[in-house]
């Protein structure tokens, strides 16, 4: 296990390099004049003065080859200092902590709320496949499939905001802000876990050493939990490595309709406003978060799994 | 599909429609498609008859700009679901291209694309749709992104699907039959396998057909899409949220459609699924 962690961390820096590497390369690969992004983020004049341009390159590095500009860069990066905003002047590091805060708090409550809610719910579901249960959790599955984010979050404002004013429509700071959005974002995980669970609780209850557990009289709640459903755990945590990754970039939708100042808005506002250190800040951000939370729920999966434990060495 | 009742082909139709609830389903989509393909005028503003509610004239009523919520919807049909048979046909192209290479070749090309599937599969169509937004010359949304953000990603299901598929079809007897008559490998995987497969690759074609509309919806509801005045039933979302307040339906209505659309070729490809399961069927 320590070997593996040894790897996969010895690993980690070729994988930030290159994606260090691509996000630099991304604004360059269209030939885009980044000077003229910078002016244009700022004014309307489309005639620009050539001096005023030239002032723009120097202030932020982009003169010299591109080689040059990604030591440049690079090397800055290393030291925290990932550039300034075209927008809003500021650095930009100053910008991304604060959003990547926030979307770790909502991405890690969203997959908390859809672990409690669908893994007892695929659990019991498993204990009578077909039963009425495990049919309500079919049809909630088919349903989390073809309603989107958006159309459930505002669902949950009509309902919760407008028609019932309990709680707030926007924004985030307060626990009941927090409430409609993490909901939003927990339903599709929540009913993808259910499903997991369900499907290999039953594969589980089909075993050996389940109907050994039954016939030294165990009960039958103890043998579905203990036996049936600690199995399935190790496939949801991996998933959910997977997901925490995603939900970084992927909750944009989710940020954008609830104003949550997270990391997926804050590249959503980025990309539409041409800041390109913004961007390649945010998309490296987003890498090393996801690379981090892979290895984390790959060594989860194995504190909990002794048959996987046994072949990764 | 036809060679599933080879006998009565004719009469096996007549006698799965006679069934209330499948006839009535056929008459749904039936009325909905006709709907969407009625020339209907999308763009003509009328500021008197602003958040208007159904009338003889204005059918599901008007919304903020006094335009004509059905024409709206049903133009927006057309481009919605239009867009994600665009998008899912390459993804499905590319995906089955891919998967059957690796499936077929194994080895080091195979194991290749398969890792790549386990990362791209990963990876949001939001967050792809930015960087090719970011990455374009004029830095601006529009079809053409939001297309290749698709397919970037979603070709991947089907790569994997098709290269479970045919790893296992590989070693089946015909396969051996029809290398011992002498026929290449193009034309065993072309000929032969590939035709075998084309019951699961079209019910998959059905349960990927939600994720892409709820994908092209999603993007369009960020403005990443068509542009106004152009409708699109998740920009329409979005360009009505600020009337939640005023005109609820106005937001709910393109979100029934979505959601409607999504759940009706899902059940489609579920059934499907059901009649014809022969193996892995790409789901978790």
């Amino acid at each position: 296990m320590t070997t593996l962690l040894v790897r996969r961390l010895l690993a980690l820096p070729l994988v930030i390099a290159l994606a260090a590497v691509f996000v630099f390369a991304l604004p360059r690969i269209s030939g885009r004049d980044t000077e003229l992004a910078v002016l244009r983020s700022r004014t309307a004049e489309s005639d620009p003065d050539p001096e005023v341009l030239a002032a723009i390159r120097t202030q932020f590095g982009l003169d010299g080859t591109a080689v040059e500009q990604f030591v440049a860069w690079a090397g800055h990066a290393l030291t925290g200092d990932l550039g300034i905003s075209y927008v809003s002047r500021t650095p930009v590091t100053g910008l991304l902590l604060p959003a990547l805060g926030t979307s770790l708090l909502l991405a890690v409550a969203a997959l908390a709320v859809a672990g409690l809610a669908g893994i007892p719910l695929g659990v019991r579901a498993a204990r009578r496949p077909g039963g009425r249960l495990d049919r309500f959790l079919t049809a909630g599955s088919v349903l989390g499939v073809a309603v989107p984010e958006f159309v459930l979050g505002t669902v949950l404002v009509l309902t919760f905001a407008v028609y019932l004013p309990l709680l707030p429509a926007t924004g985030w700071g307060t626990p009941a802000q927090a409430v409609l959005p993490v909901l939003t974002l927990a339903a599709f995980p929540a009913a993808l876990a259910a499903q997991l669970v369900r499907a290999e609780t039953v594969d589980a209850l089909g075993r050996p050493h389940v109907a050994v557990a039954r016939a030294k009289g165990l009960a039958d709640s103890v043998v579905l939990w203990r036996h049936g459903g600690r199995l399935a755990l190790t496939s949801v945590t991996s998933l959910s490595g997977l997901f925490l990754g995603g939900l970084l970039g992927g909750a944009v939708v989710v940020e954008v309709l609830f104003a949550v100042p997270g990391l997926g808005r804050l590249l959503y506002d980025a990309v539409l406003g041409q800041d390109l250190p913004v961007v390649q800040a945010g998309l490296l951000a987003i890498v090393v978060v996801a690379a981090l939370a892979g290895i984390v729920a790959e060594l989860v999966a194995l504190a909990l799994d002794p048959v996987a434990r046994s072949g990764a060495r | 599909m036809t060679a599933a009742t080879p006998s009565i082909p004719a009469a096996g139709w007549a006698s799965r429609l006679r069934r209330p609830a499948r006839a009535g389903a056929v008459l749904l989509v039936g009325v909905l498609v006709v709907v969407a393909l009625l020339p209907l005028d999308p763009t003509t503003t009328d500021l008197g008859q602003r958040f208007a509610g159904p009338s003889a004239e204005h059918p599901l009523g008007t919304d903020h700009l006094g335009r004509d919520m059905l024409a709206r919807l049903a133009v927006a049909a057309r481009i919605s679901v239009g867009f994600t048979l665009v998008a899912l046909a390459l993804c499905a192209a590319i995906g089955t291209l891919l998967g059957t290479l690796g499936g077929w070749v194994g080895g080091a090309l195979g194991q290749s694309i398969q890792r790549l599937v386990d990362v791209l599969v990963a990876v949001p169509a939001v967050l792809v749709g930015l960087v090719v937004i970011a990455a374009s010359e004029d830095g601006a949304p529009g079809p053409g992104p939001l297309l290749i953000a698709i397919v970037a990603v979603g070709w991947t299901p089907f790569a994997r699907l098709t290269h479970q598929l045919v790893a296992r079809e590989r070693s089946r007897d015909y396969v051996m039959g029809a290398t011992a008559i002498g026929a290449g490998p193009l034309r065993i995987a072309t000929r032969h396998v590939l035709p075998n497969l084309t019951r699961p690759l079209l019910s998959h074609l059905c349960l990927r057909f939600a994720n892409t509309l709820l994908t092209v919806a999603g993007l369009s509801f960020l403005g990443l899409g068509p542009q106004p005045p152009t409708p699109e039933w998740g920009a329409m979302l979005a360009e009505s949220r600020q009337f939640l307040f005023v005109a609820p339906q106005l937001a709910l209505l393109p979100g029934l459609a979505v959601v409607g659309t999504a759940l009706l070729v899902t059940l489609l490809g579920r059934a499907l699924e059901r009649r014809w399961a022969t193996g892995p069927t790409g789901q978790f």
